[in-house]
């Protein structure tokens, strides 16, 4: 393949994705006359989208729309990062442990990883409605123990896939050299294991992070009005007559930012984690 | 007509010139084996060679036609990795004709060629078996099989007795040699280990940071060094080298080190002509220096026993010569142990003097 | 210092058994071998007496305490894994302290025991650095200081060797041995190669297939070894074997071969009494075949050159006689061809029988 073919390509593809993301930041300065026009930079920029945000105001053309008024995002933002915040660390925490037990010592038997990745290939839509019920009668509907445990249980496999990989990296001799010198096991954790698969930790609880924060139908299904995160919210500026897609773009980007900085935070120790190589 | 040409291959990684200048040719039915330490520059030249590197600089012809610009799969070169590479799922017969296959040979063609090729390396009463059921030694022979089915011109091995247990080696070595002699092609193989290289090979080019240092027969090799490297590289164990310089007394010349004093009268002449006040370096292989309990010959130096390394039916002495510090190869003695004093003489006619660098002055 | 001690020591992993029924004992300050072909068990042995493995029968007694419910941390052993335990994320100075850290030695104490140990290997300038940069030999060194710096009283190193390129393990199995009796400590090490083996242990225990074929010196087992196995494994090149029968020619009892034999007049007694069958193998080591060009004597049988290999300071001549191919060693100075005639004389005091269908060595000469 020849150099321009593959320019050519990285910049189409570069394009297709990147270019969703520009709408939606032309469509976040947008009043709602212009949200179906085609234009990508907006002819008269607003920024009430943004200020409806913080501040409850009447939205742009009010009552054509509809009758509730935007909420300040503070509440779906705070409940977000506690849903996915701390449904990621159990997850992480719980799964670490769970992977240390499959790869040192074989716990669950050799096809423990595929049967727990079973579970995921099941599509959420199928088992909604019966654990709606289940919540119901457990009164776990509206309250953020319902939703981290969900959030913890599913991505519980993931956690424990992943992880699994990078404790496997790290040759189990390394351990057994500092068990024998008197080390306990859970010295060898807290200074052999974690501090060399640091990179990999970061990398998954990254991930874990992404899909618990863009979790959605679960979260639209358990939350009324206490819990709603952030996807909930931005999917009530949908109403019968119309979409605002000018707030929902707003949000969506406002959305973002939480993972965008931990991606930036602890990009140095993904670099380590994916470049970790036995040393020869 | 050589099979292989090599001239002035240069290769550099970044920067670091990993083949430096290397150039040597491999005739038809001839096995020439690269060794050298880890990093020389061996496997980067096979892999240039097989056109798996691209060269820096410098040519590679195959049966007289340059072929730097032809891909691997065009090069009629067969190559046999370290681990073999045998499709454990295919069976023997399907292994070997994967090439063929590849190349759309018609189907009883290819049966001919496969059976030709499987009773030449005898796995014909194997085909059927698959190939991860096989057995080291079996898997050599296919691998090998795969690539000589296809009639290649050249045939190169990366590291092919490395990754095998010891006794488990010294069967392959004398297999993988009678195959090189029933097959007869010129043959380019690559080994750390100067037990293969002299043990299978035709000639062997001593490698060293990018350059041959000498390149010769296994005899060549083994009893002419040119250099100290090359000398201390191949034998074990390795050659002793003493420091020392030319002393005339009296009518006698004489090496000397420390307490260490060697008659070297005979070659007087051509030490002189060619050492010229220039710091010496004594070689002498452990084989070639003699332990006795008591003093047979007159120039017999005392030593002792620091170490000894029993091998079977031989034995390695680490002496001490005064401060000096001697390898010895004999037979096994017993009764000799660490602290034995004993008498120990070099055999005169195998003495290596090397300048401080580089060459040699007498045999 | 103390010994090391095993008593029928048993291990299974699923259906396979590792290790049968295995005895066997290492005195104080003894630099004792573990030599087998791979999968012989050598590993899962050696993390017993480390207690990284609990067997499932037997018992490990180091010193005198029997220590199978003792953890490994307590047993006061250190271990040289195959792959050195080298953290890539701290230096080289970090990496020896660690086991110091672990017992939670104040800090000056730390810095004097480390360069201690950094000075006697040599590796004093790899400290400070990361052991990204270390050669083969140079992250061996650091993993031998590691487990050295906890002055432990048995040492136990899994194929230390095996990894390195051919002459630095000559170089460094010299430096294995010189270290351990400067220090003094009771050594045990598992290898493949015998003659790692035999050059570096004072005693060897030959393992095969998780049982203890038979320990002993060097020499003891070089010239009395008991069974087939030893005899092939100790000794390179191989021992050659052959078939062959107990018969009376004249005067004299042979041990015949069918293309040759040897003359077994001395031993036929002992051979008739202990061999239970008259199926028994030849044992001939290469170095005990002589090739000379002409029949000195009537002993003397012709035999055809098939292949030659060039070792350097000796070659291995292969010679066939009628269906039987024997490997034989001779000096540099002969050169022989593909196909050439020659003589061959056998040392026949030297020959070693077999029963065949045990291979348990008969008629043993006793060293």
């Amino acid at each position: 393949m020849t150099k321009t073919v593959r320019y050519l390509l990285i910049v189409v593809v570069s394009i297709w994705t990147l270019a969703p993301v520009a709408w939606m930041v032309s469509l976040s300065f947008k009043g709602p006359t212009e949200w179906y026009a085609p234009n990508l930079i907006p002819i008269q920029p607003i920024f009430d989208n943004y200020i409806s945000l913080f501040i409850p105001t009447n939205p742009i053309g009010g009552s054509y729309f509809f009758t509730s008024i935007t909420e300040p995002i503070t509440k779906p933002v705070i409940n977000s990062l506690i849903a996915a915040g701390l449904g990621t660390i159990f997850a992480v925490l719980i799964g670490f442990l769970a992977a240390y037990g499959v790869s040192r010592y074989r716990a669950g038997g050799t096809f423990i990883i595929f049967f727990t990745l079973l579970t995921r290939m099941l599509p959420g839509a199928t088992f909604v409605a019966p654990l709606m019920v289940f919540y119901a009668s457990i009164h776990f509907i509206d309250t953020y123990a319902g939703l981290i445990l969900l959030y913890t249980a599913v991505t519980l496999t993931y956690a424990i896939w992943l992880m699994k990989g990078f404790i496997d990296e790290i040759p189990p001799e390394w351990e057994e050299a500092a068990l024998l010198e008197g080390a306990s096991p859970w010295t060898v954790l807290r200074k052999i294991t974690i501090p060399l698969t640091k990179g990999g930790l970061a990398a998954s609880a990254l991930f874990i992070f992404i899909l618990n924060w863009s979790e959605f139908l679960f979260a639209l299904v358990i939350s009324v009005t206490e819990v709603t995160t952030l996807p909930v919210q931005i999917s009530k500026y949908v109403s019968a007559v119309g979409r605002m897609y000018g707030t929902m773009a707003s949000l969506g980007l406002v959305a973002t930012i939480p993972s965008l900085a931990l991606g930036y935070l602890i990009q140095k120790h993904l670099v380590t984690g994916f470049t970790f190589g036995r040393v020869r | 007509m050589p099979k292989l040409v090599v001239k002035n291959l240069r290769k550099l990684f970044g920067t670091f010139e990993a083949v430096k200048d290397v150039g040597f040719q491999v005739e038809e039915k001839e096995t020439l084996c690269l060794l050298g330490p880890s990093g020389c520059g061996k496997t980067t030249t096979l892999r240039i060679i097989a056109g798996l590197e691209v060269p820096t600089s410098g040519q590679v012809f195959v049966d007289g036609v340059l072929v730097n610009d032809v891909p691997p799969q065009k090069r009629q070169i067969g190559l046999v990795f370290q681990d073999y590479a045998i499709f454990p799922h295919l069976s023997v017969f399907e292994n070997i004709a994967y090439g063929l296959r590849v190349r759309k040979m018609p189907e009883a063609q290819l049966r001919t060629k496969v059976h030709d090729t499987a009773s030449l390396i005898g796995v014909d009463n194997i085909l059927d078996v698959p190939g991860r059921k096989l057995g080291l030694s079996e898997m050599q022979r296919v691998a090998i099989g795969r690539s000589i089915v296809l009639d290649p011109k050249l045939l190169l091995l990366d590291e092919p007795l490395s990754n095998i247990d010891a006794k488990a080696r010294e069967r392959m070595r004398a297999e993988l040699g009678k195959l090189q002699k029933e097959i007869g092609i010129a043959t380019v193989y690559v080994t750390h280990d100067q037990l293969e290289a002299m043990t299978l090979a035709d000639r062997i080019a001593v490698m060293r940071n990018g350059l041959i240092e000498q390149i010769g027969t296994t005899s060549e090799i083994y009893d002419n060094p040119r250099t100290l490297f090359v000398g201390n590289f191949i034998g074990s164990p390795s050659m002793n080298l003493i420091d020392c310089e030319l002393v005339y007394s009296e009518e006698r010349a004489i090496l000397k080190s420390g307490d260490f004093a060697l008659d070297v009268t005979e070659f007087a002449e051509t030490l002189r002509a060619k050492s010229k006040g220039r710091e010496l370096v004594l070689g002498v292989r452990p084989e070639d220096v003699s332990v006795h309990v008591r003093k047979t010959d007159e120039e017999a130096m005392e030593c002792e026993v620091q170490l000894v390394e029993p091998i079977g039916a031989r034995s390695i002495y680490h002496l001490k010569i005064g401060r000096l510090a001697v390898l010895a190869k004999g037979y096994a003695m017993p009764e000799v142990d660490v602290g034995s004093k004993l008498w120990t003489t070099f055999n005169k006619h195998k003495l290596h003097v090397f300048d401080k660098k580089t060459e040699e002055a007498i045999v | 210092m103390v010994g090391v001690r095993l008593a029928n020591i048993s291990k299974k992993a699923g259906k396979r058994q590792i290790l049968k029924n295995v005895t066997l004992e290492v005195t104080d300050k003894e630099l004792f071998a573990i030599a087998g072909p791979p999968g012989a068990g050598k590993t899962t042995l050696l993390k017993i007496i480390a207690g990284l493995i609990a067997p499932d029968e037997g018992q490990v007694y180091i010193g005198d305490q029997m220590v199978n419910t003792v953890p490994p941390g307590d047993r006061d052993v250190g271990m040289v894994f195959e792959v050195p335990p080298i953290y890539p994320n701290r230096t080289g100075f970090q990496n020896i302290a660690f086991p110091l850290e672990i017992k939670k030695m104040n800090n000056d104490q730390v810095k004097e025991r480390v360069e201690e140990v950094g000075e006697l290997l040599q590796i004093t300038h790899l400290l400070e650095r990361k052991p990204a940069t270390y050669s083969g030999g140079e992250l061996q060194r650091v993993a031998l200081a590691r487990v050295l710096v906890r002055k432990p009283r048995v040492l136990l190193l899994d194929e230390p060797l095996k990894n390195l390129d051919a002459k630095i393990r000559e170089t460094t199995r010299v430096e294995l041995k010189r270290l351990q009796r400067e220090f003094g400590i009771t050594m045990i090490f598992s290898t493949h190669d015998e003659v790692e083996a035999t050059a570096v242990g004072d005693r060897i225990g030959v393992i095969n297939e998780g049982v203890v074929e038979q320990i002993g010196g060097p020499q003891e087992l070089y010239s009395s070894p008991r069974s087939v196995f030893v005899a092939r494994f100790i000794g390179s090149p191989t021992m050659n074997l052959t078939e062959c029968a107990l018969k009376q020619m004249g005067e004299k009892w042979v041990l015949d071969a069918s293309d040759f034999n040897v003359d077994m007049t001395r031993r036929a007694h002992q051979i008739e009494s202990e061999a239970m069958s008259q199926e028994l193998l030849l044992g001939l080591r290469p170095e005990d075949i002589v090739l000379v060009d002409s029949p000195a004597n009537s002993r003397c049988f012709e035999a055809q050159v098939e292949l030659t290999q060039n070792f350097g300071d000796e070659r291995v001549v292969t010679i066939s006689v009628g269906k039987v191919s024997l490997n034989c060693l001779t000096g540099k100075e002969r050169v022989f061809t593909y196909g050439q005639k020659v003589y061959v004389k056998l040392k026949e005091e030297k020959a070693y029988v077999f029963h065949r269908g045990t291979g348990i060595a008969v008629a043993r000469s006793t060293n």
